[in-house]
C-alpha cells in the first residue's frame, strides 16, 4: 500500500507570465494532517485545484491516494472530499437538499455523520443556503466533506467566518474523528495558531515555491532565535541565518541548522550568548516568508 | 441527484408554460365557439402556436437550463463530485429537452382533445386532416436547434442573457444573412427545417438534428477544457 496520501513532482502552473506555483514537490503522508501554510495568493488554492483537476499543470505531475490525478480523476475525486476557499453553493437549496443532492455520488456517504455534525456544528437545515450567515455557509461545506467518507480530506481555508467556538469545535472534529477514522487531512491556512495546534506536518509556500516541508516537530526544533551582546559581529544573512536584527550592542539571529555551533562562534567572536530560544510557528513563518520578499 | 437539481432550476419555468401549452388552444376554441371560426382555426392557427409556444419556450429553457456552475461559481462544487464533466453537460440538457418535448405534447393533446370536442372526426377533419408528421416536426427540429444553439452559446459566454442574446441575434441574424447570399451571389442556404439542397425532407431532418447536437458537443468541449 503507498504511505503517501499526496505526491506532487516539480507541479508547476503558469498564468500568462505568472508562476502561480513553481516546481513544487509535495510528500503528504497517509494518516497525517498536513497544513498548508502561505500567505493570501501564495499559490495555496492552485495547488488545491491541481490536486482535484481543477485546473491543469503547466508542468510536472499530482499523485493522490496512489492515483495519478490526470489519468484517474474520476476516482480520485470518489475518495476525497474537498471544502472550497469560495464557500459558495446552489442559494436555493437548504442544507438538508444539498445533502440529499450529495449523497448520491458518493457510495461511502454515511447520514448519520451528517445528523452527528449538522447537531454538533448547529446548522440549520431547512433554511436556504443563501440565507444563511457566512459562517453556517462554511459549516455546510464542511459537514457535507466530513459526512462523505472520505479517505482524503483537502480543505482550502476551511475556518473562514467561523467565529472561534465553531473553530475549536471543527479542530476537535478534525483532529478527533479524522484521525479515527484513518483520514488524510491537508489543510491549507494562513492561520498559524490552527496549523500549530492540529497539523503533525507543514509546508509553507510563497511566491510558488515550497519554502519548507517538514514534521511541525522538527521544524520547530530546526530554528532558534539567538541573542548576543557584543561589537562587531556579524550582520549578514546567509543560508543558516534568517535574518539580523541590531539595536546598539545587542544582536538578534533567527538561525536554522546547528544553532549551536553558531552561538559558539559568536561566543568565540568575543560575544556574550544572552539566550538560545525556540521558535513559534509564527516567528518562523514569518522569518521565511521575510526572506524570501 | 442533478437530474433533480436540473429540474429543480427549471420547474417554475416548465409549469408555466406547460399552463400556457395546455390553455391557448381551448381558450382560441371557446373563443372561436359559434362563429364558425373555429372550423377554420384548425391546421395553420394549430401549428402556429404550437411553433410559438415551443420556440420561447426552446429559449428560455437553453438559457436557465443551461449548466449554471460558471454562473453561480460552485463549479469547485460540482466538477469535484466523482462524475465526468460531459455527464453534466448532458444531463442539464437533457432534462431541458424532456421538459421541450412534454409540453410539445401537452400543447398538441390540448389541441386535438380541443378540436375534437366541435367536430366529429378530428382525424379525418378538414381541420386535423392535413396535419402530416411534417407539421409537427419542422416546428420541433426548429426549436431543437434555438435550444441546443442558446444552451451552447449559454455554456460558451457563461451567461444566461448573454447566451440568449446571442442565440436569438444568430437565429433571427441568419434568415437576413442567407437573404444577402441569396441577392447578392445566388447561393441558396437552407433555413432549418427546410431541405436541405436536393436532399430529401427526411435526410434532412435528420442533418439539422445532428447540427444540434453538434452545439451541445461544442458546449461539452467547452466545460471539459474549463479550468475553474
Amino acid at each position: 500500500m503507498n504511505e503517501v496520501a499526496i505526491g506532487t513532482e516539480a507541479l508547476t502552473k503558469t498564468y500568462a507570465n505568472i508562476h502561480a506555483v513553481s516546481g513544487i514537490n509535495l510528500t503528504v503522508p497517509r494518516g497525517a494532517i498536513y497544513g498548508f501554510l502561505g500567505r493570501n495568493g501564495a499559490g495555496k488554492t492552485t495547488t488545491i485545484k491541481m490536486l482535484l483537476g481543477l485546473a491543469r499543470p503547466t508542468a510536472g505531475a499530482a499523485h493522490v491516494l496512489g492515483m495519478d490525478v490526470a489519468a484517474e480523476r474520476m476516482a480520485v475525486l470518489r475518495r476525497t472530499a474537498f471544502v472550497s476557499e469560495k464557500k459558495t453553493l446552489y442559494p436555493s437549496l437548504t442544507p438538508s437538499e444539498l445533502v440529499r443532492f450529495s449523497r448520491g455520488f458518493y457510495p461511502t456517504w454515511s447520514d448519520s455523520a451528517v445528523e452527528k455534525y449538522a447537531r454538533l456544528l448547529e446548522i440549520p437545515m431547512k433554511q436556504r443556503f443563501e440565507k444563511l450567515s457566512n459562517g453556517n455557509q462554511t459549516k455546510v461545506w464542511l459537514l457535507l466533506a466530513l459526512s462523505q467518507g472520505a479517505d482524503l480530506l483537502i480543505l482550502d481555508e476551511p475556518t473562514t467566518a467561523l467565529d472561534p467556538v465553531s473553530v475549536d469545535q471543527l479542530l476537535h472534529v478534525l483532529a478527533e474523528d479524522g484521525l479515527d477514522q484513518g483520514c488524510t487531512i491537508f489543510f491549507s491556512s494562513h492561520q498559524l495558531e490552527e496549523v500549530e495546534r492540529i497539523a503533525e506536518y507543514a509546508g509553507i509556500i510563497d511566491h510558488g515555491q515550497l519554502l519548507m516541508e517538514s514534521r511541525l516537530d522538527d521544524i520547530k526544533s530546526e530554528f532558534r532565535l539567538i541573542t548576543a551582546a557584543g561589537n562587531s559581529l556579524p550582520e549578514q544573512t546567509s543560508s543558516q541565518v534568517l535574518s539580523v536584527v541590531v539595536e546598539g550592542n545587542f544582536y538578534s539571529y533567527v538561525v536554522t541548522n546547528h544553532a549551536d555551533t553558531f552561538a559558539a562562534a559568536l561566543s568565540q567572536n568575543g560575544a556574550t550568548v544572552t539566550n538560545v530560544a525556540p521558535l513559534s510557528l509564527r516567528e518562523i513563518f514569518l522569518q521565511l516568508v521575510r526572506k524570501e520578499r | 441527484m442533478y437530474f433533480w437539481k436540473c429540474w429543480r432550476d427549471t420547474r417554475y419555468f416548465f409549469i408555466v408554460f406547460l399552463i400556457i401549452a395546455a390553455i391557448v388552444m381551448p381558450v382560441a376554441a371557446v373563443v372561436c365557439v359559434g362563429t364558425h371560426l373555429v372550423e377554420d382555426f384548425g391546421t395553420s392557427a394549430f401549428s402556429a402556436t404550437f411553433a410559438l409556444i415551443l420556440m420561447a419556450l426552446a429559449l428560455g429553457l437553453g438559457a436557465i437550463g443551461a449548466i449554471h456552475e460558471f454562473t453561480e461559481k460552485t463549479a469547485h462544487f460540482l466538477f469535484t463530485k466523482p462524475r465526468s464533466r460531459a455527464y453534466f453537460v448532458w444531463v442539464a440538457w437533457l432534462v431541458g429537452f424532456a421538459e421541450l418535448l412534454t409540453i410539445a405534447a401537452v400543447n398538441f393533446l390540448a389541441g386535438w382533445v380541443t378540436l375534437s370536442r366541435y367536430t366529429k372526426n378530428p382525424s379525418h377533419s378538414a381541420i386535423f386532416g392535413s396535419v402530416t408528421p411534417h407539421t409537427l416536426l419542422d416546428p420541433l427540429i426548429s426549436c431543437l436547434l434555438a435550444y441546443c444553439l442558446t444552451y451552447s452559446l449559454t455554456v460558451l459566454l457563461r451567461n444566461g442573457l448573454k447566451g440568449l442574446g446571442a442565440s436569438m441575434g444568430i437565429l433571427f441574424g441568419f434568415p437576413l444573412f442567407a437573404a444577402a447570399i441569396r441577392w447578392r451571389w445566388h447561393i441558396v442556404l437552407a433555413l432549418p427545417p427546410e431541405p436541405i439542397g436536393s436532399l430529401s425532407a427526411a435526410i434532412s431532418s435528420i442533418i439539422w438534428i445532428l447540427i444540434a447536437m453538434l452545439f451541445v458537443l461544442a458546449a461539452q468541449l467547452v466545460v471539459e477544457r474549463a479550468e475553474v
